[in-house]
């Protein structure tokens, strides 16, 4: 490959749900803008020159970013909302929540704090034209992330990582023009009593874990990060840069 | 233009044409029918929702106007052509695997009353689509 993948890691630290989601949408907003501009610029042009502009746009910025970020109580739901009346979501308001219904694959879930939460913004063009792929590369990230933990993760027909029975890490993302948003929230230290008052992902007779559950020691978002990010690089076959 | 007068005979001939964003049209008089290819069933996984424009909706071309879901991924359809949506294919409510098994025919997603003729030439013709995604 001519060019090297590059996504820029961007670090949010402790933010409400709806913040994070507009920083998202902007961030697509530009990839988007870009794709359009280059559609225009680079007809005629060599195939390495538009590979060029798919990674960065006129100022210079990398335009595949990397959100690392950890949310205050929120119970989200994705495309499917048949289910979940207006009192199901006082119900869950009331226990000190917030509540957004958003775009993404995947049933109801919970996010908080003591969960590891990362949104890859790619344009699948640089990797590959394929939502499956997508998952199943995001997938191998979680597995590579719990077995630097000795934690024997697996995927499943349900989606997500798992250990045994239980979700360790859940998965939903939209993607728009191959543009990805969402991505994985994956448990380190989460309070999981959160979990109870909901069915995660629709998944009747399942459970969640966490690693520090499975480890049966704290072990925390920060500790997580970096195994997180060594895998997130293998799997992708990326270089992760700072801002 | 080369382009145009290869679509101008498909969509005499009743062939499909594709858009760069993986759906087909096939015209009838001036309504087309609009689905995804079978490259880009393929390219989703299994697809376990679909969530489709209202009859009665306008239709723009290049903007979104469904979804698919697969694998806990929600993926934007993008209307080819732009026109009021006549009808939309309610057998995927209870069905959404019909656009893996059949995405060309069964799996069909809507129908749009087409306004402008001339979105047509935008669109490639299945030799040229597949052409298209060979490299990929």
């Amino acid at each position: 490959m001519a060019t090297q993948r590059v996504v820029q890691l961007v670090r949010l630290g402790r933010m409400p749900y709806g913040t994070t989601l507009k920083i998202q949408n902007e961030l697509v907003q530009r990839h988007l803008e870009t794709r359009e501009q280059s559609v225009s610029a680079t007809m005629g042009k060599s195939s390495e020159f538009q590979q060029q502009l798919k990674l960065k746009n006129e100022h210079d910025e990398i335009l595949d970013k990397l959100i690392l970020v950890e949310h205050e109580p929120v119970y989200t739901i994705g495309k499917r909302t048949k289910e979940y009346t207006i009192e199901e979501r006082q119900r869950l308001e009331a226990l000190g929540a917030d509540f957004y219904k958003t775009n993404r694959g995947g049933l109801i879930t919970y996010h908080g704090p003591g969960q590891l939460v990362a949104y890859p913004i790619l344009n699948l063009a640089n990797y590959k034209r394929s939502i499956n792929w997508y998952m199943c590369t995001l997938t191998k990230t979680i597995i590579g992330t719990c077995r630097q933990f000795n934690i024997e993760a697996s995927s499943s027909s349900d989606v997500g990582v798992w250990v045994g029975n239980n979700k360790i890490c859940a998965m939903g993302v939209h993607a728009s023009r191959f543009i990805t948003m969402h991505g994985i929230a994956l448990n380190c230290n989460t309070d999981m009593t959160w979990f109870n008052h909901i069915v995660p992902c629709g998944l009747v007779g399942k459970g969640v874990t966490s690693i520090s559950q499975e480890l049966n020691q704290n072990v925390t978002i920060e500790d997580a990060e970096g195994p997180f990010l060594k895998s997130f690089s293998d799997s992708f076959k990326c270089e992760i840069v700072e801002m | 233009m080369i382009n145009r007068s290869i679509s101008s005979t498909n969509r005499l001939l009743g062939a499909r044409v594709y858009a760069e964003s993986h759906e087909w049209v096939l015209m009838n008089e001036n309504t087309a029918t609009v689905g995804i290819s079978d490259h880009a069933q393929g390219m989703l996984g299994d697809v376990v929702f679909v969530d489709l424009p209202e009859v009665g909706d306008t239709a723009e071309a290049g903007n979104a106007c469904a979804t698919v879901e697969s694998v806990k991924a929600a993926s934007d359809i993008y209307a080819p052509v732009s026109g009021e949506i006549v009808e939309v294919n309610t057998a995927l409510e209870n069905e959404p695997s019909l656009i893996n098994t059949s995405p060309l025919d069964n799996g069909w997603l809507f129908k749009v009353k087409v306004q402008d003729g001339e979105q047509l030439s935008e669109l490639k013709s299945e030799d040229q689509y597949l052409a298209t995604i060979e490299d990929e």
